[in-house]
């Protein structure tokens, strides 16, 4: 038992091949899923049953699933059904990234749009009671004061939420998509050399999720900017 | 749905197998949890270093990728191992039950370590000195008065703890556990009518997280029981 490390420093330049792959679905996912997880706020927070309804229960069911069983029906399930096959979408379902996509996005959108409702609920209620004094309507107070407080309170937990779904790109190595834990594991499969290789990735993946946690850091000084910092945290 | 039929003795043994994973995988978050936050609020910094390296690597590696870890790692090491008695000895692996389940209280437990570490700091300290005034021992004022009052504030974020725990027991699949989604991808194999299998899965796993919430919500509630009618 010992680690091979001419086998490490070889592999690892191979595995960031596969980089590009993990940020474009990072990216894309991120966002596509807020796009997605605006929408389900805004209907969440209409106050008309028939959009906060369907809304709600999106939200529960894919909070209530374990990403790899929606990565897996999106990518297994959904080509058995025939109107799928038929349909407009079935260009992006063929491919295993567009299922990817798929599947993060709806995902990550349910997550999302929970952590901007806590944002919302968050904003104080006399400020949009000052704003509609002001003679402000409701979609200015929503545009003015709701959503720049709300960005502000809700950074923190989606700072997380990034870093949860930069980690669940992992997954889609499971459906053949070569990503940087795809290529680890046909690696691994060759040189049955699991420590070096997959304690070496796992290092990558710290250093992504470190520099996600600082660009939330300094993002967040700067939206809070205004607020006087008492104490050094 | 039809294609799922003569499944469903499958699906309840895998559901089993799902249960059986959280409970074990519960108990060691748990011990996790507390061993990781005594550790960061300990005065010991060796203490502190090893905790807030275990949670850092924990929360920011991928789930899969520490279940490869632990599994295909320990796999390697203990054939070696046998091998070096028996050299007839092809593999030795830990059984992906075990591996699994303790691979996923390594994760959860990180996260618990922050949920415990910031639920003990906000036990008030004047309970604590008023045990000590009492002369109770720190061993029993960390059991009878600290984890207590701590648990009443970790509850809300533990809740969502064991959520995570029931959804990362669909990774175990991957090492081999013969669980939900292992029985789902048998009967795409076995009958080419993938759809109904894994939205079984999903169906039985939208139930296990409604259980666990609505458990969550009642411990919640029996937690503040005492604080009933004070508000």
């Amino acid at each position: 038992m010992s680690i091979d490390i001419a086998l490490t420093l070889e592999s690892i330049p191979k595995m960031l091949m596969g980089i590009g792959v993990t940020f474009q679905l990072l990216f894309i996912t991120l966002g596509l899923g807020t796009a997605l997880a605006i929408v389900l706020l805004l209907m969440r927070i209409s106050g008309r049953w028939y959009l906060s309804v369907p809304s709600m229960v999106y939200i529960y069911v894919f909070r209530g699933t374990p990403i790899l069983v929606q990565v897996f029906i999106i990518y297994h399930g959904l080509p058995g059904l025939e109107f799928v096959r038929e349909s407009i979408f079935w260009p992006i379902l063929r491919d295993p990234f567009g299922c990817a996509v798929v599947a993060l996005t709806l995902n990550t959108g349910a997550y999302v749009s929970e952590i901007l409702r806590g944002g919302v609920l968050g904003v104080e209620r006399g400020l949009l009671e000052a704003g509609s004094a002001l003679g402000l309507s409701v979609r200015q107070r929503f545009i003015y004061i709701t959503t720049p407080i709300a960005v502000r309170l809700a950074t923190p937990a989606y700072s997380n939420d990034v870093i949860s779904l930069m980690k669940s790109t992992a997954l889609v190595s499971t459906i053949t998509v070569v990503d940087m834990t795809g290529i680890a594991r046909t690696i691994v499969a060759e040189t049955y050399a699991p420590y070096e290789i997959f304690l070496s990735l796992a290092i990558v993946y710290l250093i992504i999720t470190w520099g996600i946690q600082k660009s939330f850091g300094a993002f967040e000084r700067r939206m809070s900017r205004h607020v006087k910092q008492e104490t050094a945290a | 749905m039809d294609a799922t039929i003569g499944w469903w003795d499958d699906f309840f043994w895998a559901g089993l197998e799902v249960i059986q994973v959280f409970f074990v995988a519960m108990v060691g978050t748990v011990a996790l949890g507390l061993m990781g936050a005594a550790a960061k609020l300990s005065k010991s910094r060796t203490a502190q270093k090893i905790a807030s390296g275990y949670t850092i690597f924990f929360r920011g590696t991928p789930e899969i990728l520490v279940l490869f870890i632990i599994y295909y790692g320990s796999a390697i090491t203990l054939t070696s191992i046998f091998q070096f008695f028996d050299p007839t000895i092809k593999f030795v692996d830990i059984p992906p039950f075990w591996a699994g389940s303790f691979g996923i209280s390594l994760i959860v437990g990180a996260y618990a370590t922050e949920t415990f570490r910031g639920a003990f700091l906000g036990v008030d300290p004047g309970l604590i000195e008023a045990s000590r005034a009492l002369g109770i021992s720190n061993l029993k004022t960390f059991f009878y008065v600290r984890v207590p009052e701590m648990w009443r504030l970790a509850l809300p974020p533990f809740g969502n703890h064991m959520l995570s725990v029931i959804k990362d027991t669909a990774l175990i699949s991957i090492i081999g556990l013969d669980e939900l989604l292992f029985v789902a991808e048998q009967g795409m194999g076995a009958t080419a009518k993938p759809f109904p299998f894994f939205f079984a899965v999903g169906g039985i796993y939208l139930a296990f997280s409604t259980v666990i919430t609505l458990t969550a919500m009642m411990l919640e509630k029996r937690a503040n029981r005492h604080l009933e009618g004070s508000r």
